[in-house]
């Protein structure tokens, strides 16, 4: 290259008012251009708002509200449980007994917990609950669980059974209670019959809220004790409504998408469901995409006896449902 | 070894800036100086090939020896460097690090730009391109248009529209230029439209249309005698372009590319150039599968990618020794996202993202030195050290995976590079050796579920996969004189812990048309070896004769052949040029892949050949000066696929052009 290639010899004569001329163009250039950017920065499709979808899918309960206040021989029992309701599943449930003019806590004992759920026949059945509820210290006040296995409805009632001890004496409250329904698919439980000819109870307890990745996840497993005796005393006769933890079993489990666009779509680093200290059964699920999920489950007794559950298919099958196994709760987030 | 001279091109504006300045008068020592500046070795090339002169910028890449590319339609090819896919190579603009938002890689930066708006693209092989950034394949720098300041004629302009017969491609790319001695403005302005192209049994191959406008302005305005802003916008988009190798198209793409820059020019003392440059770019891509009736269900896949930069260079010069230092920072934020639907579009299955909002972060000192020992030998010596961090903002899709890995990653990556050349009468030699690391991507780093249409598996990313650490060594020998020229080129790479994607056993399969999980990992080595000669003669005074073999090995730590290594191929043409008359023929293919990698999808891909005739006449009429163009690529309408070419989809058969360009 040579410097003459840039050498410019000859200039207009209005050259100074044409520059300017051209700034001026320049700096409208430059305020469309800035116009320009920002139309065309602002995206076309607007981004998913991941977390406030996750939200909508699913509502989150942390706070213990009062469900039924009962005032019976001057003591208000006050029944507490998530969001002041009982919904089908488990439901924890707090119960304090205070006196009913003083508001201070009354020094009860021996405090149980029966629900009874009665159908348009008459028949009676309760469903898994702890029935001697257990004292928090820390907390004060007694502890239980129950898992409802219904809603309420035109043709099932459900009546709480309290009692308690104080000073030596025994009361004992009954309580009509509506069950609402579990809107909160992460909550579903299912019941069944096992290989040993027993009727079990798999209810989720946690993740309310699942999230995309590694989810601890947390069930009960309970079994119905089949009465020995007939019914004695007055009703209820809590023998005849007996359910135990079952311990030592172990739930194994098969997270999957079932959905055919899903094609059996699978997660990986799962654990299955063992018993823990708090008498639940943890392990983890992983989910690697919001939308349907099948927890696919085969339950084991103590012996490693399968007593319900089949092994699904690992095979991705596009355009398919995904068989489900014989015992499995669906979930969605 | 080339890139040194470059940087001198950088002073084509203190040229003229000086010689406004001493119009009338004598010319100043630094003039002087500039002036003895000799380009001497040109890496840069004008955009256009010998065989077509309306070319995209695809096409241009491809006609330079150590490019090949990955082709999954007629638009938007992955450029490979060494043969090396992108992640290996930097790919600038002006130097400015551009990001596209397809985890698919159909958004190649090459794709953002138009050739009316790029003057000429840098090539630099491994470890001497890491001036823009940790590398190992090299880079690759699109430089766009930039009219000097004070031309003698103040407004330049050339409108080029052709068409071409096979895919009914029609084209129209206009650019103008003002240049004043205070101002310059360049602006451009581009359409294609293509339909579906035809192979070579005149069979139609669907989904293979594009549209693409791009346009571009450039302002600069001269601050001092010595100085100047420039302020300059690219603005792409793409829209309804097919991909006839993939189960899904593009429904559009666009980019804007934003830039403001400061250049100081100073007479005398060690610093000669000083350039800095901050700048925007906003890309959003997103794919449509819903023209395809064999999919029974649709995803969405939306990805944006946004980067901030900073680009400083500085050019240093005394006595035989020279310098570049550059100064590298940007930070990118890619998204990319997943929503499955059945064919009720309200019925949403799934959403998960690919990029789970994945920010990466670099700040780098790049440095060039080259010392002129005498007139016969220089030596070339240069680093980079360069600090790389990711975030993975949604880290739950990550963890998947690997379970508990870092949100945050930091990397520490170095690059060292040096060279010797020698000139002994008509004979160059050169030899070099490189050692540099690069982090993984973004796909590699964070990819979830990414579906790569060519290996039918779903890829997943890994946070903690190490530095992939090159070394490097090439060497080459060349010959000239007058009516002839020769060189051969060859370089080496032994790459540590050589990213690539394994079978994992534990995870499933998501997208619908996917087989199984890869997950990325490290090798625990690869070799790669590329070698290319070219020679050159003039047969007579105008016939021309060019010709280019390369031949390509690359194996990895068990000896087994890695993918998308291209076989030995050959471009051999012959021109003959009198007048206003030029015809050209041109011949290229490649020999049978051999060495193909069943492990990665690929399968035996047979030799081919493509013959090519192109003529042209140029005339003048009042001020303009006009070419007209008539040619055919692949004349004898051969029904072929290439190594790259994804799912063997086969190329275009016979294509007839045509164009017609003024210049005025």
């Amino acid at each position: 290259m040579k410097l003459s290639d840039f050498h410019s010899t000859t200039w207009p004569e209005n050259r100074d008012g044409f520059t300017t001329h051209l700034l001026i163009t320049m700096k409208k250039i430059i305020l469309f251009l800035t116009v320009l950017c920002f139309v065309v920065v602002s995206c076309t499709k607007e981004k998913t708002d991941y977390e406030a979808e996750i939200d909508t899918e699913v509502t989150e309960h942390h706070e213990f509200k009062e469900v039924y206040a009962i005032n019976s021989d001057g003591y208000k029992i006050s029944i507490e449980a998530l969001n002041g309701t009982f919904y089908k599943g488990y439901n924890e449930i707090r119960l304090k007994i205070t006196g009913s003019q003083t508001g201070a806590e009354a020094d009860a004992t021996a405090v149980t917990f029966l629900p009874i759920m009665s159908n348009a026949n008459g028949d009676r059945t309760s469903c898994p609950h702890r029935y001697d509820l257990v004292y928090r210290q820390d907390e004060s006040y007694f502890s239980g669980y129950s898992v409802f296995t219904d809603e309420s409805g035109a043709e099932r009632t459900w009546e709480l059974y309290i009692s308690f001890t104080i000073a030596g004496q025994t009361h004992t409250v009954k309580q009509n209670i509506s069950v609402s329904e579990q809107t909160n698919q992460n909550l579903n439980m299912t019941t069944f019959t096992g290989k040993d000819e027993q009727q079990y109870f798999i209810a989720l307890v946690s993740p309310q809220k699942p999230k995309v990745g590694e989810n601890e996840l947390v069930a009960g497993i309970y079994r119905y004790n089949r009465p020995t005796n007939p019914p004695s005393g007055d009703f209820p006769d809590a023998s005849q409504f007996s359910y135990t933890e079952v311990s030592g079993f172990t739930l194994q489990l098969d997270p999957r998408m079932p959905e055919p666009s899903m094609g059996n779509h699978s997660s990986p680093n799962n654990k299955d469901l063992t018993q823990q200290n708090d008498g639940l059964y943890h392990g983890v699920v992983n989910y690697t995409m919001t939308g349907n999920w099948t927890l696919n489950f085969i339950l084991l007794n103590q012996q490693g006896q399968i007593l319900k559950g089949t092994v699904v298919s690992t095979d991705f099958t596009p355009g398919v449902v995904g068989v489900k196994s014989e015992l499995h709760i669906d979930i969605l987030f | 070894m080339k890139k040194t001279s470059i940087a001198f091109l950088a002073l084509f504006l203190g040229i003229t800036a000086n010689a406004q300045h001493t119009h009338k008068q004598e010319q100043s020592d630094s003039t002087k100086t500039l002036e003895e500046v000799t380009i001497t070795a040109i890496a840069k090339r004008k955009i256009e090939t010998e065989m077509k002169m309306a070319v995209s910028v695809d096409e241009f890449l491809a006609s330079s020896d150590n490019i090949s590319f990955i082709k999954r339609g007629a638009y938007a090819w992955e450029p490979l460097l060494n043969n090396m896919s992108t992640e290996r190579s930097t790919i600038t603009i002006d130097g400015m690090h551009v990001f596209g938002a397809c985890t698919d890689k159909m958004d190649p930066v090459t794709s953002y730009v138009e050739s009316n708006n790029l003057s000429t693209i840098d090539i630099t092989s491994g470890q001497e391109g890491n001036m823009h950034g940790a590398t190992v394949a090299g880079s690759i720098d699109l430089k766009r248009k930039s009219t000097p300041f004070g031309l003698e004629k103040k407004w330049n302009g050339a409108y080029q529209t052709g068409f071409e017969t096979n895919n009914k491609q029609f084209f129209n790319l206009g650019n103008l230029s003002y240049s004043s001695d205070k101002f310059v403005a360049d602006g451009s302005i581009a359409f294609r439209k293509a339909g579906n192209y035809y192979d070579g049994n005149n069979n139609v191959v669907n989904h293979s249309q594009f549209n693409k406008f791009n346009t571009s302005l450039g302002l600069a305005y001269k601050t001092g005698e010595l100085s100047s802003i420039r302020v300059d916008a690219i603005y792409d988009k793409a829209k309804d372009v097919g991909f006839p190798a993939l189960p899904m198209d593009l429904w559009l793409s666009r980019a804007i590319i934003t830039s403001a820059s400061y250049k100081q020019l100073f007479e005398d003392g060690l610093l000669r150039v000083w350039d800095s440059k901050v700048y925007f770019n906003a890309v959003e891509h997103y794919m449509d599968d819903t023209k395809r009736p064999e999919n029974l269900v649709h995803m969405d896949m939306p990805g944006w990618s946004t980067t901030y930069g900073l680009v400083s260079k500085a050019n240093l010069k005394h006595g035989e020794y020279s310098s570049e230092i550059q100064l590298n920072v940007y930070d990118n934020l890619s998204i990319a996202e997943m929503t499955m639907y059945p064919q009720d579009r309200s019925k949403k299955t799934m959403f998960a993202y690919s990029w789970p909002w994945v920010t990466t972060r670099f700040a780098g000192l790049s440095m060039n030195n080259s010392w002129d020992m005498s007139d016969m030998s220089r030596v070339n010596f240069g680093g980079s050290l360069g600090w790389n961090y990711n975030r993975s903002k949604y880290v739950e899709f990550n963890w998947i995976f690997h379970p508990g890995t870092p949100q945050e990653k930091n990397r520490i990556l170095p690059g060292l590079h040096a060279s010797y050349e020698l000139h002994i009468n008509q004979f160059d030699f050169s030899v070099g050796t490189g050692y540099g690391h690069r982090a993984p991507s973004v796909s590699e780093g964070y990819g979830y579920y990414i579906y790569n249409s060519f290996d039918r598996y779903d890829y997943i990313g890994n946070p903690d996969l190490k530095n992939e650490i090159s070394y490097e060594a090439n060497a080459s020998a060349g010959y000239k004189n007058k009516r002839m020229g020769i060189e051969a080129k060859i370089n080496y790479f032994r790459i540590e812990n050589y990213i690539v994607g394994r079978i994992l056993s534990l995870g499933s399969p998501m997208n619908y048309q996917s087989v199984g999980v890869k997950g990325y990992t490290s090798l625990n080595h690869a070799k790669l070896f590329n070698m290319a000669l070219n020679a050159n003669y003039d047969i007579l005074t105008h016939l021309h004769w060019k010709g280019t073999v390369t031949y390509a090995r690359a194996t990895d730590d068990k000896g087994g052949n890695l993918p998308f290594i291209r076989p030995l191929s050959y471009q051999t043409s012959l021109y003959y040029m009198h007048r206003q008359f030029g015809i050209r023929t041109s011949a290229n293919g490649d020999f049978a892949q051999e060495n193909y990698s069943p492990e990665y999808g690929e399968d035996l891909t047979s030799a081919y050949m493509v013959w090519n005739l192109s003529a042209d006449y140029t005339f003048s009429f009042k001020n303009y000066k006009a070419v007209l163009q008539v040619g055919a690529e692949n004349l004898f309408n051969e029904h072929y696929s290439t190594y790259a070419d994804w799912g063997n989809i086969p190329r275009m058969g016979r294509n007839v052009f045509t164009s017609l360009k003024f210049n005025f």
